[in-house]
């Protein structure tokens, strides 16, 4: 389990959000949802290293009860753009990660192959990331996360650029991927129907000084989640919500 | 398709080399005075093969100065990036550096370094150098935010970083700042040369110029064009053959 207590975040006096506490646990899908400019944002790249460093935090991030220094070692994050970098193919890309973690070039191409065909991404290897759709680009975006094998993976936003009908397809096919191979995720987001659809918990945040003002479980099994089964969840986040902001 | 994407501005060009052709035939203007286009080709190609050994050696010079400037630049781009303190300190320097005239530093560097290449590359350098370094460092500050975040979370060092984001960000500024530079470099060589040399374009349009020979200063002219153009040419072919893209089909398997 990997835990995060007393996080908080300030630039110059001003307190940004916390504190903050959360667990998450592994093969479990969190939503971390809040209002804009609650610290969603901020509270993912702190556990992932890589605050800037104008905002000073203060807080400690435990595994299996461990404190931890090196977040790399058990971390993936995956920021808000697709981030793959245009002058290396979607194979390089997708090879970055465990090359950075010391791998030969032949090792980490030999654990990422067999992966481009379940990820649909078969064919795409010599491409570059202009000549992929949107929904294609996320894809190779996330088995790049996927294939540096942590336990837990940071997420923050990740359809937030993609078209209607793209960011539907791709919940879907995230939530398969995710039973195929399940991780322990935080997920950012503000998009209710999307946290709803993915989580197996929801951890809504107030405004700024964002904190945890509510942590709800979703029992109702994946396949069972119709717009009808999760209509009162949503009024409830939606009040919840609301109230924050008056 | 190159000839095809400048197809206007050869057309101006031509339009503008009638209209000189049309005024000296027209007016009875001396040609010693100015020679029409058509004087200044039938004069470079009776004197091509003297204009062409020139020519070389200004190239050389060029060619000289100009890689030793971009390697120059590139080093201290580097030393700049991870010293902000090394940047506040010499930015101001080099900015002053070029408000220096070319017209007082020329005939200084002759008197230094005698009429070998040394001053002439070495004026070579201080007009391209900044240029291409201040290309580099608005390059090195263009690297996404997003990809240096990604790959600090990995795990990835400052100096990976710079290989692996910063660099390859800062690549077509690079390549617009060489354009920049390369125009300057030939330009700078024959103005060394007309400060003082045994041979090069330079040291020809000075001779042609003190025998009155408005033709041949102008063949020098469009020599001197027709190198800048080559260096261009030349960059453009580099960047095109170091392109990601490029790279790949060349080594995709066939």
């Amino acid at each position: 389990m990997l835990r995060l207590e007393d996080l908080e975040v300030r630039v110059a006096d001003t307190l940004l959000l916390g504190p903050i506490s959360l667990e998450l646990r592994e093969n479990q899908v969190t939503c971390l949802i809040g209002p804009s400019g609650c610290g969603k944002t901020s509270v993912i790249k702190w556990m992932a290293g890589i605050l800037p460093p104008e905002m000073k935090a203060s807080g400690t991030l435990t595994l299996d009860g461990t404190p931890v220094e090196r977040h790399d070692r058990f971390l993936s994050y995956q920021p808000q753009s697709d981030a793959l970098f245009p002058w290396l193919t979607i194979g390089e890309n997708v090879c970055l990660g465990l090359e950075v973690a010391g791998m030969s070039r032949g090792e980490a191409w030999a654990k990422a192959a067999p992966l481009f065909e379940p990820f649909g991404l078969k064919g795409t290897e010599h491409l570059f990331p202009r000549q992929l759709s949107g929904g294609m680009r996320q894809r190779a975006a996330f088995l790049r996360t996927i294939v540096q094998d942590s336990r837990y993976i940071l997420l923050d936003e990740p359809f937030s650029a993609l078209d209607a009908v793209t960011k539907i397809r791709m919940q879907e096919w995230l939530v398969s991927r995710l039973e195929a191979d399940p991780r322990g995720v935080l997920m950012v987001t503000h998009d209710l129907h999307e946290a709803s659809r993915i989580a197996d918990r929801l951890l809504v945040m107030s405004s700024r000084p964002g904190r945890i003002m509510a942590d709800l479980p979703i029992n109702l099994p994946r396949g069972q989640r119709s717009e009808t089964a999760l209509a009162d969840l949503r009024e409830h986040l939606k009040t919840l919500l609301l109230e924050d902001e008056t | 398709m190159l000839l095809r994407s400048n197809a206007l501005a050869i057309l101006v060009m031509l339009a503008l080399l009638l209209l000189w052709e049309a005024y000296c035939r027209m007016s009875g203007v001396t040609p010693l005075v100015l020679p029409a286009p058509s004087d200044v080709l039938r004069s470079l190609y009776l004197n091509a093969h003297e204009i062409s050994g020139h020519a070389l050696a200004t190239i050389g010079v060029a060619a000289l100065g100009f890689s030793m400037s971009v390697t120059f630049a590139f080093l201290t781009s580097i030393a700049l990036h991870f010293t902000p303190t090394l940047e506040r300190a010499f930015i101001p320097v080099f900015v002053v550096s070029q408000t220096i005239p070319l017209v007082a530093l020329a005939p200084l560097m002759i008197l230094w370094f005698g009429f070998g290449v040394l001053p002439k590359m070495l004026l070579v350098i201080l007009v391209t150098f900044f240029p291409i370094l201040l290309s580099l460092l608005s390059g090195y500050r263009q690297a996404p935010r997003d990809f240096l975040d990604l790959m600090a979370s990995m795990g990835a060092g400052r100096l990976q970083r710079f290989r692996r984001v910063t660099l390859p960000s800062a690549r077509p500024a690079f390549f617009a700042g060489l354009r920049i530079s390369a125009t300057y470099a030939i330009v700078a060589t024959i103005f060394a040369e007309y400060a003082g040399a045994r041979s090069g374009i330079g040291i020809y349009i000075l001779q042609a110029k003190n025998n009155f020979r408005a033709d041949l200063v102008l063949s020098a002219v469009v020599v001197s064009a027709v190198l800048t153009l080559a260096l261009l040419g030349f960059l453009r072919l580099i960047e095109w053959w170091t392109d990601p893209e490029t790279r790949r089909r060349r080594h995709a398997p066939a």
